[in-house]
């Protein structure tokens, strides 16, 4: 997999995240894996295709899910991961593979991206790939999110 | 032909005179004005307009405390919120509410009409648009390669999605439609069904052990045929508009709750005799 395909996908991370709140955001490692991944809890896939085709997993645990869902609501408590919280990660899912997206036609690669899909367990695998895909880790403040992109 | 009513809650006159010049030519009608939010709940109760139109600051109050008020009263009322700033935690909490859709100031009049026009369009109407057309190129195509890829018959059911979530135990496909509509599709099954499926795939004897890469990659890849297919018969059928697909992701587990926000989703279930293969296509609602 080509590693110019991965930077969009961090300069989407770090360009969004700033705008809904968070400011302590670091990347951590790049890893290329190659077997399912363990979903942490809430795991968000966003495909897309066109002139590439692939896909996007954004992969943290419901703790995490919660605390970026209170951050984007500008504080506000989340207790459980509700309707209201799953409805924050899936929009938020959205704007960052849309503002990917937006830095793969700069690239000259034109995308269109679905509709996101939450998924929300205790103990399921992910797999986005038949063969390798990439994991980002980023930290957010002491919380961990793992981005997982496979192309075709 | 008869108009469609607007009610205008704006507190600010320069907005309203706006409004009225950009709708004046068009099939809507300026029914009434509202400038705060008291005045738009009772003239809401009073006129029954068709559409709303919020802004989001109003003197005594904001626009989604508003339009909250405004759907206790009707639960289906359409409102399109407009606000300087298109914020994602104002659009989330104003979607919280009930509300259909958003625009941010200043208003493009295209953009005005059309999103108007796309909530007035009746929600009957509309899923019995995706049923007829998008949803039924679906089960067409799940049945008939059922049988062609595992000498299935299957009897078929489909109805609408009224939870706003999808349970699964087993394995679940979901594979993105990119275009006009966007949405997913998601082919799920239980893992008793999953296996019994993949040993006919693969041509496996039933004592056989089978891997759960196989069973999944089996799945995974009829799921890829069957959704490409009634894809590519949508887009026989409506030449205008292409829509794309997605490659698959898997997953796979028990107690796996899939959560549909915002969108109009439909359940088909194939009963054979190996098992349910159901099937969950979601359309995004216009935002």
């Amino acid at each position: 997999m080509d590693a110019k395909f991965v930077n969009p996908f961090i300069d989407a991370f770090m360009t969004v995240m700033p705008q809904i709140g968070f400011q302590d955001i670091t990347r951590k490692k790049v890893s290329v894996k190659d077997k399912s991944a363990q979903s942490l809890g809430v795991t968000v896939l966003v495909g897309f295709t066109k002139q590439i085709r692939g896909n996007v997993a954004y992969n943290m645990s419901e703790e995490t899910a919660k605390y970026i869902a209170s951050t984007m609501m500008m504080g506000m408590p989340v207790d459980e991961f509700n309707d209201m919280a799953q409805s924050a990660i899936s929009e938020l899912s959205n704007m960052l593979t849309a503002n990917a997206a937006t830095n793969l036609a700069t690239l000259g690669y034109d995308v269109d991206i679905s509709t996101p899909s939450l998924s929300v367990g205790h103990n399921f695998v992910v797999k986005i790939s038949s063969e390798q895909y990439l994991a980002i880790d980023m930290d957010l403040s002491g919380h961990r999110i793992e981005i997982n992109i496979s192309l075709q | 032909m008869e108009k469609i009513r607007v009610l205008v809650v704006d507190d600010s006159k320069v907005s309203r005179i706006m409004m009225a010049s950009v709708l004046s030519r068009t099939t809507f009608q300026i029914c009434d004005y509202a400038k705060n939010s008291m005045e738009a709940v009772e003239k809401y109760r009073s006129l029954n307009p068709d559409v709303v139109t919020m802004d989001m600051n109003l003197p005594d109050g904001d626009g989604i405390e508003c339009s909250r008020k405004i759907l206790e009263i009707n639960p289906n009322a359409k409102i399109v919120m407009i606000s300087a700033m298109k914020d994602a935690s104002l659009m989330m909490r104003g979607r919280n509410v009930g509300i259909n859709s958003f625009l941010q100031k200043p208003i493009n009049a295209n953009e005005l009409i059309d999103t108007l026009q796309m909530v007035c369009q009746s929600t009957e109407n509309s899923i019995d648009v995706l049923r007829e057309s998008y949803v039924k190129p679906f089960i067409k195509v799940l049945q008939k390669n059922l049988f062609s890829l595992a000498g299935l018959h299957s009897k078929v059911d489909l109805e609408l999605d009224k939870d706003d979530f999808l349970d699964v135990n087993g394995i679940a496909v979901i594979i993105g439609l990119t275009g006009v509509p966007m949405g997913r599709a998601i082919l799920h099954m239980d893992t008793q069904t999953m296996n019994r499926y993949s040993k006919i795939m693969l041509g496996m004897g039933e004592e056989e052990d089978l891997s759960e890469e196989e069973a999944s990659d089996s799945v995974e890849e009829s799921a890829n045929i069957i959704v490409g297919r009634s894809v590519s018969m949508i887009n026989d059928i409506c030449k205008d508009k292409e829509m794309r697909i997605t490659p698959p992701g898997t997953i796979c587990g028990h107690r796996i709750r899939i959560v549909n926000p915002k969108l109009t989703s439909f359940n088909i279930t194939a009963s054979t005799r190996l098992g349910d293969f159901k099937m969950n296509i979601g359309f995004a609602e216009g935002e």
